[in-house]
C-alpha cells in the first residue's frame, strides 16, 4: 500500500471520526434472500448523498437521525427504503430484483457482484446437489457447469469422481481442481485405484462432502480466478460454501429425508443367448471353461457342465440380473440453527446408508457439522467443524479378473447360471470354504467367492476444522487471519481369503494412513474503498502458508496358518512397510480491484509460490515462482444507453498465469532403500526411483487469456452467456517415457507443453411465465481443444497407463489431443482392406498392424440442458446430459469377442453356416470366406490381440436427473409447528437417449487418473429412484 | 486509531518482507526414510535374488513358453500358450519386461558405484560376470538387445539404449568374463555373496563355466571363435563337481523376493504336467520318481507316471486319448516345486556334457565318454543335494543305467544334448537355447500330437521370445534397427547363433 492510499485511509478515518462525535448511529446488517450477508451494499440517508458500504459480513453503521430514511442497495437487488425510528438497529433483507443477477464467491471466499468479475464463475446453488443426491455429491454436477467436466465411473457407490476444468492441463500430474470448504482446503487424493492388474477404487476427499450441508458450490474456471490460491489452483477451484445459521429467526430445525433405490435396468450389456458352452463348435471345452460361447445352438441335451453335474443345455437367463442386487441409499439430516443479532450457528447431523449393486458391499457415513459465527466488538469470529466417519465393507474389485467379481457374471456362457454356482459350503465355496471354481483359469474367481469372501473394508475418520478471526480496524480496513486443517485417519484391511484358487493360503493386508493439511493465512484488505470520486478500490494482500504431511504403516501377511482367520500375526509370511512424505508452500499475494462509476473494474493479483518439493541444496534453478493476473469487466449496460430489449450487457477479459505441478516430494535426486527382510543374513538394497530424478525441476507454469460476455434480454427473461478461453501450460513436469531398457519408466523433464482453447455458453430462458406456470430451461455446451504441443526435445511419445490386453496405451502423443488411444491396429493394405492371413483349411486370421492413434478418451463436447416446469405448488424438472467427440477402449468387448459371447460373432444367419469374412490376403488377393463353424472362435480370438475392434465412439446423451416436487401450501401448514414442507420423487441415470458403445455404459472407466478410456469389467452404472422429504419446523 | 491502523499495516507489511520463504525446505525435502547411497554388499544380495526373478516372469517366459518348448513341461491349459505356440505377447516379453528394470538396473548401478570407488577386486569381477549371466540370458531368449548402452538412464542419462547385435554382445560377454576373472582376488562379497557364500575359486570356476557355455553358443555360427573361446574356458578351469554349481537358495518367505519363483507358480497353479516327451525320455531313469508324481493320488511309482501329450486341450486330450489331465505325471509337488527349492542357474553336469561335446569336436584332449558319464553322474547326484526331500541315488544305480543305456559314439551328440536337456529341466532358459544350437533331443512340433489351429509360428517350434510392443513407442529407432537387422518381431525369427 502506497502512501497515497494510506493518506486517503486516514483522511476517511478522520471524517468518520468527526462525524461519529456529532451523531447518534444506526447499526444493522444487510442480507441477501437466503440470510448470506452482502458485502458493499450501499446503505443511504435518503435525500442526502451521505452513505456507507456494508462490511465483509454485511454489516453497517450509519450515522442518521430519528424520521430520516435510509434505502438500501445492492446491484441485483430491489432496494428497499426504512425510515429510522427508535431502534438503534436495523437489519435488512434484500430481495433479488432479477434471478439472473448473481453474488458469487470469489477466491479467499470474498464475495462479489457478478459484475465486478472479470472472468467466468458459475455458482450452483445447493438445492441442486442436496436434490436428487448422489454417495459422491459431486457427481449431482454432472452437465450443470459450461466447462467443468464430472466423469462418472464404474467403481460402485463408493467410487471416485473425476473433475475437469476446461481441459486437462498436465500431461502426467494431476488435473484435478483444488476444493475449498468454508476457506481451508481439503485433500483429495484417491486413496487406492484399480489398474491394469485389477484392485478397488478406494474413494477419494471431496466424496465425504455432505450434500445436505451445502450452502452453494462456486467453480473458478479460469486462471484469473485460481490465482489467488497459487500452485494447487492452477486446475480451477471448487468453492464450497455450507450452511450457516443466518437468517434462522429463533431455533430453527430442519429434517430431510431421503431413500434411493439403484437398480442395473439401463445397463446395456445384451450378449449372445444361442450357443451354450463349448469349444470348436462342440460342447467341449477346456476343463471348466465356462466362459467359452463356442458350443453348438442350445438344443436342451444334457451336457456335463463345469461341476461334473450335467444338466440341460439351454439358456439359463440373464445372470446379471440373478448376481446384482437393488442398491439402497437412505441419507437422513437433522439440522438445528439458531441466529441472534451479534452470533449465528448451525449444528448438522446426517447419517448415510449405502448397499451398493454388487453384494457385500455397503457403506455408511456419520458427518457432524458445527458452523458458528460471533461477534465481539469491531472483531468477527468464525468457526468451521466437521467430521466425518465413513465406514466400508467390500469394496469390489475391478479391472483384471482376479478377486473381480464382475469378470465372469458377463462371460459365462448362455447355457450356465451363476446360481448353480453358490457351491456345497454356500457363497462361492466348497464344502471345506474354499473357492469353489468355475474356470479353469485360476486367476478368474468365482462371482459369488469374489463378492462374499475377498474382503476389502475401510474405516475413514475425517475432522476438518477452521477458525478464522477478522478485525474490522475501520470500516474500509480489516485484518482476517485464518487457521484449518483438514485431517484423515483412514484404516483399511483387504486381503485374499484362504483357499483362493491363485493362492491357496491367501493373504492379507493392514494398512493405516494419517494425512494432514494444514493451512495459514493472514491478510489485511479493504472493501469499496472509495479513492476519489467514481473511483473505488476493493483490495487485500497477506500471506499464506500450507503444509502436507502423510505417514503410513502397513502389516501384510501370506499363508494362513490357521485356515480362515484372517489376522496378519496368523500368516507364515510377514511384512511391514511404512511411508513418509512432508511438504510445504509458502506464498506472499495480493489483489487490487479498481472500480469506475461501479461500472468498469480492473483486477490485478499477483502470487509468489515457494515449493519444499523444488528446494535443494546448491540447486541453481528457482524453487519459487511468481505470477500475476488482470482482468477486466465493463458493464456496457451501465454506462451508456442500449435499446430497450437489452437489460444487460457486460463484457469481460482477463490474462493469467499461475504455476504449478511440484507435488512430490524427494524427486530431485536418486535415493536408495533397503527392502524386504533380508535374505540369509544379508540386507536387500536396490535404487528406490522408477523414474529418472532431474535436480534442476522448476514449477510449471499456466497461461490463460478468456474473454467473455454476459448479455440478458427482454426483462432478463433471457440471457447468454458466452466465454471463449485459451490456455497454456508451459514447462509442464514430465516423465518422458524411457524405453524400460534404460532401467527406468520415465525421466522427469520441465518440458511438457499442452493447450487447451474451448469455449463455453450458458443460456437461460424463461419462455413462459404465469402466476401459476412458469416453464425455465437452461442449456450449456462446452467444447474444450486439447493439443499437445511438446513433449521434451525429441518429441517423446509420454505413455501412460494400458488395459488388461496390453495392446494399446493411453498416450500423450505431440501434436494431438490429450491422452491419445495409441493401440494395434488391423493391418490393412493400400486400399484400406484388412489383411489376413490363411491357415491351411482356408481360414483367414487377421494380421496384427502396427500401433495407431485409434481415438481420444477425453470427450471434448459437453451439454446439459435442464427444463424445469413450475404449476402451483408442484414443480418438475429434468436433465439430460451428454458428451461426444471421444473414444472408449472396451476390454469387456474385447473379451466378450475372444469368448463368443458377443453377438458381432454371429453372422446374421447364425453361426450353423459358419462366418463370412472378406479382406485380402497376404498377397494382397482378396477373398470372401465363410470360416468353417468350428474355426469362427480362431477368427476372433485373434482380434482380442487388435484394439482396433474394441474402440468405440463413446458419445452418450442420457436423462441424468429427473424429479417432481410437491411443495405444501403455507396455508396448509399455517398453525402447525411445520414452517416448510416438501416432498420430491427423483431419479438418476433414468435412460439413454442415445449410447455409441456396445454392451457398456460409456461412462465405464476403472479410476480417476489421467488415463481416462479404458473400460475392462467394472461394475454397471446403476438407475437410482428414490423420494425426497424436507421438513423445516 | 490511526495507530492501531498504521501499526497493523506495519505489523504486516513486516510480515510480507522480512519472511524468508523458503526456510528450512531444503531440509524437509530430504527423505527421512532414502539413503543417498549403500554399502555395495546389500545391492549385490539383491541383484543376485532379482536375477532368478519374481513369479512374474518365471511363469511365462520359463514355464509356460520355453519349458513348453522344450517339452519338459505340457498342459491342456490354452493360456500355456507355448504349448499350442500361440501368441501371448507379455508371456513372451516377460523376462525382457522384468529384466531390465530390475536386473540390468540394479547391476549396472553396482558397476557405476565400484568404478567411483576404484574397485579393481573381487567386488568387480563378480559384478562384472554377474552382469554377463544376466545379459546372455536376454540375447539368447530375444536376439539383438540394448547391451552396451542398457540400464544407464540415471548414470549417462540415455533414455532409449541402441541394440546391439548380438554377435557384438557375444564379443563382449566373452571378453568380459576374461577380464573379470583376473579381477577376482582374496577379498570376498562377505555374506551378500548369497551365490558362492565367499568363496572366490568358485566364482572363477563359475566364470570359465559360463565362458565354455557362451562358447559353445557359437558353433553353428563361428565354429572358430567356439572352438578357441572354448579351450581357454576349459584350460583356465571350469566346475569340477557338483559342490561348484551356481545356484541361490531360497526361502518359503517372509517375501516374494525370498521365494523360488517357480515355487510360487507351482502353488498358484495346478496347471502343468511333466510332458511326454519327457517322461519317455526317463523311462528307466532313476529321476523320474523324484521329478515326477501323478497329479491325482500323487503316486511316484514310475507305472504310474505317464507325460501329458503336447499341445492338446483337455476336449482333444479326452477325444484322442479319452483321459483327463489329471491321469498325467506333474511336477512331484513333495520333492521339486517348493517355495524354498534353491534356482538353478548352471550345473556341473552341463559343464561335464560341454567338455564331452568338446571332445567329440576333437578341441580337447580327453574321452567324450568320460565326460559324458561324470555329467549324468552329477545330474542325478545333485537331485538330493538341490531338494533335500529328494532321494539320493547311489553311484550303483547311476552305474546300472550307464550300462543300461551305454554311451554310443555314432550317437554323441544327440546322446550328450539329450542328457544336458534333462539336466536343465527347470533351467528352462538354458534348455531352450541348448536345443536351438544342438537340435537335441529331436522334438516333433506339438509332440507329434497334429497341429494346433490357432498357432501363429506355422506350426514350426518357436525359436526365440519377441520384444515387447512398448518398444516401438518408446524406443522406435533403435528398435526399427533390430528388427531390420534381425528379422520380424516373431517367433520364428532366429536370433544370429541360430542360424
Amino acid at each position: 500500500m502506497n502512501l497515497q492510499n494510506k493518506k486517503i485511509i486516514f483522511f476517511f478515518f478522520l471524517s468518520l471520526f468527526i462525524y461519529v462525535v456529532q451523531a447518534q448511529i444506526v447499526t444493522g446488517n444487510v442480507t441477501d434472500e437466503n440470510g448470506i450477508p452482502l458485502p458493499g451494499a450501499t446503505v443511504l440517508v435518503q435525500g442526502t448523498n451521505q452513505g456507507v458500504s456494508s462490511d465483509f459480513d454485511g454489516n453497517y453503521s450509519i450515522e442518521v437521525s430519528q424520521g430520516q430514511s435510509l434505502e438500501f442497495s445492492f446491484v441485483g437487488y430491489s432496494s428497499q427504503i426504512i425510515q429510522v425510528g427508535a431502534a438503534s438497529q436495523i437489519n435488512v433483507q434484500l430481495l433479488p430484483d432479477n434471478k439472473l443477477e448473481e453474488v458469487v464467491v470469489t477466491a479467499l471466499g470474498i464475495k462479489r457482484n457478478t459484475k465486478a468479475v472479470g472472468y467466468s464463475v458459475t455458482q450452483v446453488e445447493g438445492d441442486e446437489i442436496n436434490t436428487v443426491k448422489s454417495t459422491n455429491a459431486i457427481n449431482a454436477l454432472q452437465g450443470k457447469i459450461a466447462g467443468v467436466q464430472i466423469s462418472g465411473n464404474a467403481t460402485g457407490a463408493k467410487g471416485s469422481t473425476r473433475v475437469i476444468i476446461r481441459g486437462n492441463s498436465s500431461l502426467s500430474g494431476n488435473n484435478q481442481p483444488l476444493y475449498v470448504v468454508d476457506g481451508i482446503t481439503i485433500n483429495n487424493s484417491n486413496l487406492g485405484s484399480a489398474g491394469l492388474w485389477g484392485g478397488a477404487d478406494a474413494g477419494d476427499g471431496i466424496s465425504a462432502l455432505n450434500p445436505d450441508e451445502v450452502q452453494s458450490v462456486s467453480v473458478l474456471k479460469g486462471g484469473a480466478a485460481a490465482a489467488l490460491y497459487g500452485s494447487r489452483a492452477s486446475n480451477g477451484v471448487i468453492l464450497i460454501t455450507t450452511k450457516s445459521g443466518i437468517g434462522s429467526e429463533g431455533l430453527g430445525v430442519e429434517l430431510s429425508s431421503s431413500i434411493q433405490f439403484d437398480d442395473i435396468k439401463n445397463d446395456p450389456y445384451d450378449p449372445q443367448t444361442r450357443y451354450g458352452q463349448g469349444r470348436d463348435y462342440s460342447t467341449n471345452s477346456d476343463n471348466i471353461d465356462t466362459y467359452a460361447n463356442w458350443g453348438i445352438p442350445l438344443n436342451g441335451s444334457s451336457v456335463e457342465q463345469w461341476d461334473g453335474v450335467a444338466r440341460p443345455y439351454t439358456y439359463k437367463g440373464n445372470n446379471l440380473n440373478k448376481f446384482y442386487e437393488t442398491g439402497r441409499t437412505f441419507i437422513n439430516t437433522i439440522a438445528l440453527s439458531n441466529a441472534t443479532d451479534r452470533s449465528n450457528m448451525r449444528l448438522s447431523f446426517t447419517n448415510l446408508q449405502n448397499s451398493d449393486i454388487i453384494p457385500n458391499s455397503t457403506l455408511e457415513r456419520n458427518t457432524l457439522g458445527l458452523n458458528a459465527n460471533q461477534e465481539f466488538g469491531d472483531f468477527t469470529a468464525t468457526v468451521n467443524l466437521k467430521y466425518i466417519n465413513d465406514d466400508s465393507v467390500g469394496a469390489p474389485r475391478l479391472s483384471d479378473s482376479p478377486g473381480n467379481a464382475n469378470f465372469g457374471i458377463r462371460l459365462f456362457a448362455p447355457s450356465i447360471d451363476v446360481n448353480d454356482m453358490l457351491g456345497a459350503g454356500g457363497l462361492g465355496t466348497n464344502e471345506d470354504g474354499t473357492e469353489f471354481r468355475t474356470s479353469d483359469n485360476t486367476f478368474s474367481q468365482n462371482p459369488w467367492f469374489a463378492a462374499y469372501q475377498f474382503f476389502d473394508n475401510s474405516v475413514k475418520e475425517r475432522f476438518i476444522g477452521s477458525a478464522q478471526i477478522r478485525w474490522d480496524i475501520t470500516d474500509y480496513l480489516y485484518l482476517t487471519g485464518r487457521l484449518g486443517t483438514d485431517r484423515f485417519d483412514y484404516d483399511r484391511t483387504s486381503g485374499t481369503p484362504y483357499g483362493t484358487a491363485y493362492q491357496p493360503l491367501g493373504s492379507m493386508s493392514e494398512y493405516k494412513l494419517t494425512n494432514i493439511q494444514s493451512d495459514g493465512d493472514l491478510f489485511l484488505g479493504t472493501d469499496n474503498l472509495t479513492l476519489i470520486e467514481n473511483i473505488s478500490l476493493t483490495a487485500f494482500a497477506g500471506v499464506g502458508k500450507n503444509y502436507q504431511n502423510s505417514e503410513s504403516v502397513s502389516a501384510n501377511g501370506g499363508n494362513f496358518i490357521v485356515p480362515f482367520l484372517y489376522t496378519v500375526k496368523n500368516t507364515e509370511n510377514q511384512s511391514s512397510g511404512y511411508g513418509f512424505s512432508e511438504r510445504k508452500i509458502n506464498s506472499a499475494y495480493g489483489s487490487a480491484e479498481l472500480g469506475y462509476k461501479n461500472a468498469l473494474f480492473l483486477t490485478f493479483t499477483a502470487r509468489n509460490d515457494w515449493f519444499s518439493t523444488l528446494s535443494l541444496p546448491n540447486k541453481t534453478a528457482p524453487n519459487n515462482d511468481l505470477y500475476t493476473s488482470a482482468s477486466l469487466s465493463l458493464v456496457l449496460s451501465d454506462l451508456i444507453i442500449m435499446p430497450e430489449a437489452i437489460s444487460f450487457l457486460k463484457l469481460r477479459g482477463g490474462y493469467s498465469q499461475v504455476a504449478g505441478g511440484a507435488n512430490d516430494p524427494y524427486a530431485l535426486n536418486l535415493s536408495y532403500g533397503i527392502y524386504g527382510q533380508g535374505h540369509q543374513g544379508a540386507s536387500l538394497g536396490n535404487i528406490s526411483n522408477g523414474s529418472i530424478p532431474n535436480p534442476n525441476i522448476t514449477p510449471f507454469e499456466k497461461n490463460e487469456t478468456e474473454v467473455g460476455f454476459d448479455l440478458r434480454v427482454l426483462n432478463n427473461r433471457a440471457s447468454i452467456d458466452f466465454t471463449y478461453y485459451s490456455n497454456e501450460t508451459n514447462g509442464d513436469i514430465v516423465g518422458v517415457s524411457a524405453s524400460r531398457t534404460s532401467g527406468y519408466s520415465s525421466a522427469l523433464e520441465n518440458l511438457g507443453v499442452i493447450s487447451n482453447k474451448g469455449i463455453e455458453l450458458l443460456l437461460n430462458v424463461r419462455p413462459l411465465e404465469h402466476n401459476d406456470f412458469s416453464w425455465d430451461f437452461t442449456f450449456n455446451y462446452s467444447n474444450n481443444t486439447s493439443k499437445i504441443v511438446s513433449t521434451n526435445d525429441a518429441g517423446t511419445n509420454i505413455t501412460l497407463d494400458e488395459p488388461r490386453s496390453r495392446n494399446l496405451n493411453v498416450t500423450h502423443i505431440v501434436g494431438e489431443q490429450y491422452g491419445a488411444l495409441y493401440g494395434t491396429s488391423y493391418n490393412r493394405d493400400a486400399q484400406g482392406r484388412i489383411i489376413h492371413d490363411i491357415d491351411p483349411d482356408g481360414t483367414p486370421i487377421p494380421q496384427v498392424g502396427d500401433r495407431k492413434i485409434l481415438g481420444f478418451g477425453v470427450s471434448p463436447i459437453s451439454i446439459g440442458f435442464t427444463n424445469s416446469f413450475r404449476y402451483k405448488n408442484y414443480n418438475l424438472s429434468f436433465l439430460i446430459e451428454g458428451k461426444s467427440g471421444g473414444q472408449i477402449y472396451s476390454g469387456t468387448n474385447a473379451l466378450a469377442k475372444y469368448f463368443g459371447a458377443h453377438k458381432a460373432t454371429i453372422d446374421a444367419d447364425g453361426r450353423e453356416n459358419g462366418f463370412t469374412v472378406s479382406g485380402v490376403d497376404a498377397n494382397g488377393t482378396p477373398f470372401n470366406t465363410t470360416i468353417a463353424p468350428d474355426r469362427i472362435e480362431d477368427y476372433w480370438r485373434q482380434t482380442y490381440g487388435i484394439a482396433e475392434e474394441a474402440i468405440y465412439d463413446s458419445n452418450y446423451l442420457r436423462i441424468r436427473q429427473f424429479s417432481i416436487g410437491y411443495q405444501f401450501p403455507s396455508e396448509l401448514l399455517y398453525g402447525s409447528f411445520i414452517q416448510n414442507a416438501s416432498l420430491s420423487l427423483i431419479g438418476r441415470n433414468l435412460f439413454f437417449l442415445h449410447n455409441s458403445v456396445e454392451n457398456v455404459d460409456p461412462e465405464s472407466g476403472y479410476n480417476v487418473n489421467n488415463s481416462q478410456g479404458l473400460e475392462w469389467f467394472g461394475l454397471p452404472v446403476p438407475r437410482s429412484v428414490g423420494l425426497n422429504v424436507n421438513l423445516k419446523f | 486509531m490511526m495507530k492501531k491502523i498504521i501499526s497493523t499495516i506495519s505489523i504486516v507489511c513486516l510480515l510480507l518482507t522480512s519472511c524468508e520463504f523458503d526456510k528450512g525446505f531444503e531440509e524437509l525435502n530430504v527423505n527421512p526414510t532414502k539413503a543417498s547411497q549403500l554399502d555395495v554388499n546389500n545391492k549385490f544380495a539383491s541383484v543376485f535374488l532379482r536375477t532368478s526373478g519374481g513369479r512374474y516372469e518365471n511363469w511365462r517366459a520359463s514355464l509356460i513358453y520355453s519349458s513348453t518348448i522344450v517339452q519338459h513341461i505340457s498342459s491342456t491349459a490354452t493360456y500355456w500358450t507355448g504349448n499350442f505356440y500361440t501368441r501371448n505377447n507379455d508371456y513372451a516379453t516377460s523376462l525382457f519386461d522384468r529384466a531390465y528394470p530390475e536386473q540390468v538396473k540394479e547391476i549396472e548401478d553396482i558397476l557405476y558405484q565400484l568404478n567411483e570407488e576404484g574397485n579393481t577386486g573381487t567386488a568387480m569381477g563378480v559384478a562384472r560376470i554377474w552382469r554377463v549371466f544376466i545379459y546372455h540370458r536376454l540375447t539368447d531368449l530375444y536376439g539383438d538387445i540394448p547391451y552396451s548402452e542398457a540400464g544407464k538412464g540415471f548414470i549417462e542419462n540415455i533414455l532409449k539404449p541402441k541394440y546391439d547385435a548380438q554377435k557384438d554382445i557375444y564379443a563382449d560377454m566373452l571378453a568380459e568374463l576374461e577380464a573379470a576373472t583376473g579381477q577376482l582376488g582374496a577379498d570376498t562379497l562377505g555374506n551378500s555373496d548369497l551365490i558362492f557364500q565367499g568363496d572366490v575359486g568358485k566364482w572363477k570356476k563359475f566364470a570359465n563355466s559360463m565362458m565354455l557355455r557362451l562358447a559353445m553358443r557359437l558353433t553353428k555360427v563361428d565354429p572358430a571363435a567356439a572352438q578357441s573361446w572354448a579351450t581357454k574356458a576349459i584350460n583356465a578351469g571350469t566346475m569340477t563337481s557338483n559342490d561348484d554349481i551356481c545356484f541361490i537358495q531360497h526361502t518359503a518367505g517372509p517375501e516374494g523376493v525370498n521365494k523360488n519363483g517357480h515355487g510360487e507358480v507351482f502353488t498358484a497353479d495346478g496347471n502343468p504336467r511333466l510332458a511326454k516327451t519327457f517322461v519317455n525320455f526317463l523311462k528307466d531313469d532313476p529321476r523320474l520318481p523324484i521329478l515326477g508324481a501323478r497329479r491325482s493320488d500323487g503316486s511316484t511309482n514310475p507305472e504310474d507316471l505317464i507325460g501329458l501329450p503336447s499341445g492338446l486341450t483337455t476336449g482333444a486330450l479326452e477325444e484322442k486319448y479319452g483321459t483327463v489331465s489329471d491321469d498325467y505325471a506333474e511336477p512331484n509337488r513333495k520333492v521339486i516345486t517348493g517355495e524354498d527349492t534353491p534356482m538353478v542357474f548352471q550345473t556341473f553336469a552341463e559343464v561335464a556334457f560341454l567338455k564331452a561335446e568338446a571332445a567329440v569336436r576333437g578341441w580337447i584332449t580327453g574321452n567324450a565318454k568320460e565326460h559324458y558319464e561324470e555329467g549324468v553322474k552329477a545330474a542325478m547326484q545333485m537331485l538330493s543335494m538341490l531338494y533335500p526331500n529328494a532321494a539320493a541315488i547311489s553311484d550303483e544305480e547311476v552305474a546300472a543305467y550307464l550300462s543300461a543305456k551305454p554311451y554310443q559314439e555314432d550317437k554323441a551328440m544327440q546322446m550328450i544334448h539329450e542328457q544336458y536337456w534333462a539336466a536343465t529341466f527347470l533351467n528352462e532358459y538354458e534348455a531352450f537355447a541348448n536345443w536351438r544350437r544342438t537340435g537335441y533331443p529331436e522334438l516333433e512340433p506339438f509332440g507329434g500330437e497334429g497341429v494346433y489351429n490357432g498357432n501363429v509360428t506355422q506350426g514350426t517350434i518357436p525359436r526365440r521370445m519377441i520384444y515387447p510392443n512398448s518398444e516401438s513407442s518408446t524406443n522406435p529407432e533403435s528398435f526399427a534397427e533390430a528388427i531390420a537387422r534381425q528379422g520380424p518381431n516373431e517367433f520364428t525369427t532366429r536370433v544370429w547363433w541360430d542360424k
